[in-house]
């Protein structure tokens, strides 16, 4: 049986984990997570009771073994129809705003 | 008889002999869709242009007489999580507002090949993140059986189309109960097929190992039509089944009774929470089963108060990884006005997603991040391999299982929104398939106060033959099925 895990759900961890997930949230999200947070992991820690001991993990969802295929040379999506989604481009790139910013 | 209320095979008979045109018929959905939908919201994009083009070629495909399927020239409509080709697919997402795919999925391709008609695109929760639409980008839809009830989800939007008369059939998804939770609160027919029955290329994935494709339909005869045309192995999934696909409609014509079949029915979905009324209705849907020829015995699938939590923790970690491609670089929403790439991540993640999808992606962050990993995730895995079990164990004896779709009927737009873990476990009876991987059906069994009630048919993989000849048999002794919403007459 796996140890139980004592989480301190507070704005700290909502914070630090909004920052892994590339989330920008305002404080009154931050808040409503933090409350909703609590409920729901409180929730699913009903998952302790159960002995998995032995019991291996259910990765696998495809039910085909070892399956492969040709690798056969098909034509691309045009480079024009593909850009026609990118929010901004230039000469066929995209574009993007600098990445390393001087402090 | 109006056009909108031909079943698929009575459309296919009166196109194939020329009695009515396939322009005729989309032009007759077109305008209810034009009339209806405004109150009904079931569409988020409608292909007008596109769909006259393709109805247009049907017509031309009959007039020669070559190459036609149950299909041709039969108008349908998609969830919008399923790419098509030049139609916007938004996932009911602000970050997918404008999204142009340039390819069809694979299904999308089958019925295109079938010479099907593509309506539009149906409104849903979200990426597939919720239980009533109403976690929509856009607008909720609503109920066309009582416009203040949801009619479910995520699939929401579909049901209610297929429902209200505004789409013979539908393409659905369902990666948690998204075909047949709403199917069941709209009083449509619903299969959430085999894991890997249908391919998933061009999907725009929630949760990879629970999504599933579906056909959602007026009847089980109808719903196996359209899975012919799309089931099947696909070079372009890699997980998607390799058997050959059966004649499920030949299946049905021929089938009289339920004789020799073993129908188990698991006390675990009979207890505290289910409403008396959908008890009744499944009891007496069973009775009927029963006096097909079925045996109909008690079985046990011990680790069923668990689903949930497994369903949700999973989902949890594979949505976060899923949706971490929505950033602002090559497609969709881009929010510019930082200094710096990071700020572009940050800024179009928060403008873009709705309330739920951050809580989810935040949820399973937590649960993939280092340290809490083995508690959640790989906890959530392994229990799930005790469901597994669980099903595997119940069909050893049974060729089926008969539970309720969901607790209650269609609840009221605003009664749960509040409340997410509320929401979730309005999930409580749909969630165990898609750990197994199995088919599930939803067939209308009731109506209690104006609102369907739904009975789910589930078996082991591949066993969807099995599932729809049940389906078809108890349609055929009973007519929930064709019974309608108000609107339906409008």
């Amino acid at each position: 049986m796996s140890k139980k895990v004592e989480i301190q759900v507070d704005e700290k961890l909502v914070k630090e984990i909004a920052l892994l997930a590339r989330l920008d949230l305002t404080q009154e999200e931050t808040e409503m997570f933090v409350s909703q947070f609590k409920d729901i992991l409180d929730y699913v820690s009903v998952l302790n009771e159960v002995d998995t001991e032995n019991i291996p993990p259910a990765y696998l969802s495809s039910a085909n073994k070892g399956l492969i295929r040709e690798d056969e040379i098909e034509e691309s999506v045009p480079t024009k129809e593909f850009l026609a989604n990118v929010p901004q481009a230039k000469d066929d790139y995209i574009v993007i705003p600098r990445v390393h910013i001087e402090q | 008889m109006e056009l909108h209320e031909l079943s698929i095979q009575q459309a296919h008979e009166l196109l194939s002999s020329r009695k009515v045109s396939s322009e005729e018929i989309t032009r007759a959905y077109l305008e209810r869709i034009e009339r209806l939908d405004p109150q009904i919201k079931s569409y988020v994009t409608i292909s007008k242009d596109f769909a006259l083009e393709q109805a247009r070629e049907s017509d031309q495909r009959i007039k020669s007489g070559q190459g036609l399927t149950p299909l041709t020239g039969i108008p349908y409509s998609a969830k919008d999580s399923i790419s098509t080709r030049g139609v916007n697919t938004t996932c009911s997402s602000k970050i997918l507002e404008n999204y142009k795919p340039f390819y069809d999925s694979t299904a999308i391709k089958r019925l295109k090949a079938a010479n099907a008609v593509l309506l539009g695109k149906n409104n849903m929760d979200e990426f597939g993140m919720g239980s009533s639409t109403e976690n929509s980008g856009f607008f909720t839809t609503h109920n066309p059986w009582n416009f203040d009830h949801v009619p479910g989800g995520s699939s929401g939007g579909s049901a209610a189309a297929v429902a209200a008369g505004l789409t013979p059939f539908a393409l659905g998804e369902d990666t948690g109960g998204s075909v047949r939770m709403p199917a069941s609160f709209c009083g449509v027919t619903g299969l959430k097929t085999t894991y890997g029955r249908v391919s998933r290329y061009g999907l725009i994935p929630l949760a990879s190992s629970f999504d599933t494709i579906g056909p959602m339909a007026r009847s089980v005869y109808d719903v196996a039509l359209v899975l012919e045309a799309i089931a099947g192995h696909d070079p372009k999934d890699s997980t998607s089944r390799i058997e050959p696909v059966q004649q499920y409609s030949e299946t049905l014509k021929k089938s009289e009774n339920l004789h020799g079949l073993r129908i188990g029915i698991p006390n675990e979905y009979f207890v505290e929470g289910l409403a008396q009324d959908v008890e009744f209705s499944l009891r007496t849907a069973i009775k009927q089963i029963e006096a097909l020829g079925a045996e109909v015995v008690e079985v046990s699938l011990p680790h069923t108060q668990y689903a949930i939590p497994v369903y949700y923790l999973i989902l949890f970690a594979e949505a976060s990884s899923n949706l971490a491609k929505y950033d602002g670089v090559r497609f969709g929403l881009s929010e510019r006005d930082g200094d710096s790439l990071m700020d572009v991540y940050f800024k179009t993640r928060e403008a873009g997603f709705g309330a739920e999808t951050k809580r989810r992606i935040m949820l399973g962050t937590f649960a993939l991040s280092a340290g809490y990993y083995d508690a959640y995730y790989l906890k959530a895995q392994k229990v799930r391999t005790l469901i597994r079990q669980d099903f595997q164990k119940a069909f050893e004896t049974c060729d089926a299982l008969i539970t309720p779709v969901a607790p209650t009927t269609a609840f009221r737009i605003g009664e749960k929104i509040t409340n997410p873990l509320d929401m979730y476990l309005s999930d409580v009876f749909v969630v165990a398939v898609n750990l197994a991987g199995i088919p599930a059906l939803s067939v209308p069994c009731g109506i209690s106060n104006g609102l369907p009630i739904g009975m789910q048919i589930m078996g082991p993989p591949l066993s969807e033959e099995t599932l729809l000849r049940i389906g078809h048999m108890y349609q055929s002794q009973t007519d929930w099925h064709m019974k309608h919403p108000p609107c339906w007459n409008d």
